[in-house]
């Protein structure tokens, strides 16, 4: 079993560009969700509005990529929107029920035939990127870095923008909860009619959380469809969400620190199980008690089951995730 | 009782504008801050609320008494906008209130608190009050990311906060989650909070419940306080004594019905009352009260 | 309870919590199901065929097309042949960039690719989500061919009805889970796919006729369903976890499901062996197999015995009070806990049979429940969180809606109507046809 080569990936995990797309995903789900009580379960249709919002500049409209950050805001715009107005007066389930609908829908719709000269149908979208890849001042043949960790200049200007933005966006977020806005949303969370109560709209404090966090989503998958050189549709499935919201809890909700720590330790946790669980059944499957139990090809589902299993522990004996306070938890009738 | 009381001049006018009301259930004020004109509501063939005419008269200390299941919770939800009648008409300062969401009521003056008292555990006490104060600058999202913005106005919120707390004797628990307070500091945190949107009506839906009695007087000398302050205090509640001391007008509710009106001496001797209460008093009964 | 018998119940608790996972891997060892072809990455070409008649989509596999895989420097990766399930599966060596390519002159006479489809495919190494990547030519004309608007419509309505049956008969231990315990139980796709994959492993792998197999499989929904209920949910409530916690726990046992699926069964769907092969019988216009008449039927009369079920026996009373209300209905003396545990056995059984008639209907994969989870909620919520007869009636609708709105919306975006009626339901009339108001605010 190659431990070192486990050891360095799991490390390069932490601070690669999944662990930074995620990092913005999670940020923004951390709003929703975490301050607000939201339950948005539809993170990634708005990452894919971010994506294609990109993606079509070239394809269908023909202008320059960044025109694509003012068509991926209308996107996310319109569909907070759709999402909210009918379902931020009712029950916090209703909210889960339809962006995950949602999530499903603008998956199909981008992934559809009928759809595909704007959005690539199951092809994707692969050449937009062209215009941030000669904003690189990194030479893209090269490769940069000390062994083993070492990056193509195009991968490593991917990263820089990457954990630039979530240093910016968790910094604006940081500064937006200590805010009256923040406090607001805070007590939102915790009873609606106490902040009514008060005089305050509570449904348009949670329409503008719920776009606010998808508009930093829409950034995570920018950056992912960047790094990635290609918008593909089957990338943004709501199982995405799912696993942004499993990083987050697992880093603290309502903790800055959370959306961001908690998506790296999310990365270097997977990678590792992915790599030693390659490791273990390269040659033949893994043996318990005689039975061969995983195989090489079953690594990834088994890597994904640990995750869905992960959630529900969190959920049920950590829910304050690494930095969340048990106090604030213990509060918490939720 | 009254006699060796001292009243403000507000209170002293107030309570000369009452003495000419009849004490007839539905009567008429002087000048009604409140009024309500046929509010019903029905909850599944039950008959919650079905109250013909109601005025409240602007400066006074109003109480709101009768018997579990009364209506006088929903009476409190349909005027505040957190319920929506069947039929009705109601003004708030001869503004028409019908279809007023609750939040608008809010932040047109009229304030209520809760039953099971609403108080956010999870902000401190400090946190708690600010978020009572209006029109605050940094509540806008483009404005909660340029802190210079709102710097100004938060610190003249938080020390008008701090004075209130002062009043309410929980200054020191200033820094404190809500949720460590005791039931009955979550009470006055609850009213001194709803004391930061500068009301004109402060409805109060049982301040009193789960206080322990030495605070009862204090609790009576800060509702005395806001009429003084000129604003108009409407309150549920059951504690008789508590009635009796602070009120300026009692209405008294039955089965959705008002059933009389009347100062407390008025009220305590209505026959009416003493029926509707018999055998389901909560606290002192009227009939002692006589007797003591 | 002091902090030490705190944490070493914490840690007990988490042991049980990882014997049984380490316990389900084994139960489903079962001899190699699916590996072998989903070993290493491949590209899985599928040719079908759309000509259809009155816009059933038959999907007639089109048989002995030649594929061929290059890289991008144009060196030959791999082919193969169309067999006859109209599927090629190409080994490669990696997630990388590869070239599909159709032979034209492959296709068998009288068929023809749908005008403007490309006979060459590019795949990129991203377009590898999971270690098959599928391509999908279509054949044929596109769209309806030759029937009458009537024919068109009286065939959908037909397999709306068959679609709404098999929806209202998963959704209704959804809508009384939200009743009478307040979660919204995201991994009830999940107690579907059970009710198809146990149907496959019966009926295929050990060769137990469906007759036979079918009641087993029920049962054994069922049995998942209490489960689901006494180690994970039950205990939940008793330790005072809040709903919207619950809620994210039962998103996480749907992914851990849904994998688990994946891993045991493998990506590719199936189809179970009995009545799998079937032609379709004319009735008029219509046109449907003896195999999904039975099963419509079938799905009817259970639903009227869940209906009278509900309606008439004490039981079914009571599960209707603590739907509607549960603090009222524990105070007239009913036992609320036991209640909940028949709703969760009744509710996994019926999704099991959803399952089991889905898997008959299209195939088994380890993702059918997962597909259809959202077209529940839609109908639990046209219908009413809650109701039982909200379920049937919503679930009904929505699979009725969804087929017939197939004649206007193209086949792949079927399910968008779906969230159009989740969304005008909720602003027009949130509590659904038959719910009640308070439950929605």
């Amino acid at each position: 079993m190659d431990i070192i080569k486990i050891i360095e990936n799991t490390i390069a995990a932490f601070f690669g560009i999944d662990a930074a797309y995620f990092a913005l995903a999670a940020i923004g789900l951390n709003i929703q969700f975490g301050y607000t009580g939201l339950l948005n379960f539809g993170q990634s249709a708005f990452m894919a509005c971010g994506a294609y919002g990109l993606g079509m500049t070239s394809q269908y409209f023909g202008v320059g990529m960044w025109w694509g950050i003012l068509i991926g805001l209308a996107l996310v715009v319109i569909l907070g929107l759709l999402v909210g107005i009918p379902t931020l007066r009712l029950r916090a389930d209703y909210l889960a029920i339809v962006t995950i609908a949602t999530a499903e829908i603008v998956r199909l719709v981008v992934r559809s035939v009928r759809f595909k000269q704007y959005f690539g149908g199951s092809d994707g979208i692969n050449s937009f990127s062209t215009s941030f890849r000669s904003l690189s001042p990194f030479d893209p043949g090269a490769q940069y870095g000390i062994r083993p960790f070492q990056y193509s200049g195009y991968s490593l200007w991917t990263m820089i923008v990457g954990w630039s933005l979530v240093i910016i966006f968790s910094s604006l977020v940081y500064m937006l909860m200590k805010s009256p806005w923040g406090r607001v949303v805070k007590a939102i969370r915790e009873d609606e009619d106490a902040v009514r109560s008060l005089g305050k709209n509570v449904y348009s404090y949670k329409m503008q959380s719920l776009i606010i966090g998808g508009v930093v989503g829409m950034f995570s998958g920018m950056i992912f469809a960047l790094d990635r050189g290609s918008v593909q549709p089957d990338n943004y499935s709501r199982d995405v969400t799912f696993y942004v919201l499993t990083a987050l809890v697992l880093g603290g909700v309502a903790k800055v620190r959370g959306s961001v720590i908690g998506p790296m330790m999310f990365w270097g946790l997977y990678v590792f199980s992915d790599n030693f669980l390659r490791e273990l059944t390269k040659d033949k499957p893994f043996n318990l008690f005689g039975i061969g139990i995983i195989q090489k090809s079953q690594v990834g589902p088994v890597n994904y089951m640990l995750i869905g299993l992960g959630l529900m522990l969190l959920m049920t004996f950590r829910p304050q995730g690494v930095f969340g306070s048990k106090e604030e938890m213990a509060l918490d009738g939720r | 009782m009254d006699a060796d009381r001292n009243y403000s001049e507000l209170a002293q006018r107030t309570r000369a504008a009452l003495a000419s009301v009849n004490a007839l259930p539905g009567v008429a004020k002087p000048d009604p801050i409140l009024l309500a004109e046929n509010v019903r509501r029905n909850f599944g063939g039950v008959t919650a609320v079905d109250v013909q005419h109601l005025e409240v008269q602007r400066g006074s200390i109003t109480a709101l008494i009768g018997p579990n299941g009364a209506g006088k919770t929903t009476l409190f939800n349909l005027l505040t906008g957190f319920d929506t009648p069947d039929t009705g008409e109601w003004m708030f300062d001869s503004r028409n209130l019908k279809k007023v969401v609750a939040h608008k009521t809010a932040s047109l003056g009229m304030v209520r608190t809760f039953q099971l008292t609403k108080s956010l555990t999870k902000l401190s006490v400090i946190e708690n009050m600010k978020l009572g104060a209006t029109h605050q600058i940094g509540e806008k999202w483009w404005n909660g990311l340029l802190p210079f913005r709102y710097r100004k106005q938060e610190a003249i919120i938080e020390r008008r906060a701090d004075e209130l707390l002062k009043r309410f004797k929980l200054d020191h628990m200033r820094d404190q989650y809500a949720g460590t307070l005791s039931g009955g500091q979550r009470k006055l945190l609850e009213m001194a909070r709803a004391l930061m949107t500068n009301p004109r009506l402060v409805m109060l839906d049982e301040p009193m419940a789960g206080v322990n009695p030495a605070l009862k007087q204090s609790l009576n000398e800060h509702i005395r306080g806001l009429r003084d302050d000129g604003m108009t205090v409407l309150f549920v509640e059951h504690d008789m004594d508590m009635v009796h001391d602070v009120s300026d007008w009692v209405v008294v509710m039955a089965e959705g019905r008002i059933i009389a009106e009347g100062t407390p001496e008025q009220i305590s001797s209505n026959p009416a009352v003493i029926e509707a209460y018999l055998g389901t008093h909560q606290g002192k009964s009227l009939l002692d009260e006589e007797n003591a | 309870m002091t902090d030490t018998d705190n944490s070493k119940s914490r840690i007990l608790a988490l042991g049980r919590a990882f014997a049984i996972f380490v316990a389900a891997m084994f139960m489903f060892s079962a001899p190699g199901i699916a590996h072998a072809a989903d070993s290493e990455n491949t590209i899985i070409v599928s040719v079908q065929n759309q000509a259809n008649n009155n816009g059933v989509s038959e999907k007639k596999p089109v048989v002995g097309v030649k594929i061929s895989v290059a890289n991008l420097t144009g060196l030959a990766i791999g082919e193969g042949v169309t067999d006859s399930s109209g599927s090629v599966i190409i080994p490669v060596p990696g997630k990388d960039d590869y070239v599909v390519t159709l032979d034209v002159a492959s296709l068998p006479s009288g068929v023809t690719l749908i005008e403007g489809t490309k006979t060459v495919v590019n795949i990129v190494k991203d377009a590898f989500t999971t270690n098959a990547k599928r391509v999908t030519f279509f054949a044929g004309t596109s769209g309806e061919s030759g029937a009458s608007l009537f024919d068109r419509v009286a065939q959908r309505l037909v397999d709306g009805v068959r679609l709404g049956l098999i929806i209202a008969i998963c959704s209704v231990g959804l809508s009384l889970i939200f009743g009478t315990t307040g979660l919204t139980n995201f991994a009830h796709g999940e107690m579907v796919t059970f009710g198809g994959l146990m149907a496959f492993w019966f009926n295929v792998l050990l060769g137990v006729p469906l007759l036979i197999a079918a009641p087993v499989v029920i049962a054994l929904g069922g049995l998942l369903g209490l489960a689901m209920n006494g180690i994970i949910f039950a205990k939940l409530r008793k330790r005072g976890i809040g709903l919207i916690s619950q809620l994210v726990v039962s998103v996480g046992l749907s992914i851990m499901l849904r994998n688990m699926y994946l891993y045991q069964f493998g990506g590719r769907t199936r189809p179970l062996d009995d009545y799998s092969l079937q032609v379709a019988k004319h009735f008029g216009p219509v046109s449907i197999t003896i195999r999904d008449l039975s099963t419509t039927i079938i799905s009817f009369i259970v639903l009227m015995c869940v209906a009278g079920y509900l309606q008439r026996s004490r039981t079914g009373k009571a599960i209707r009070a603590v739907s509607d209300n549960p603090s009222l209905a524990s105070s007239t003396g009913i036992d609320t806990q036991k209640i909940i545990r028949i709703v969760w056995f009744a509710g996994g059984a019926l999704a099991a049979m959803g399952g089991l008639f889905r898997g008959l209907d299209e195939q088994v994969g380890f993702e059918m429940g997962a597909g259809l989870i959202f077209l529940m909620f839609a109908g639990i919520t046209l219908g009413g969180l809650g109701s039982a007869y909200g379920a049937l009636v919503g679930g009904f609708l929505v699979g009725l809606l969804v087929e017939l709105a197939s004649l206007v919306v193209p086949a792949e975006l079927k399910n968008a109507p779906a969230l159009l009626i989740l969304i005008i339901v909720l602003v027009v009339r949130p509590q659904g046809i038959l719910g009640r108001k308070q439950r929605v605010g």
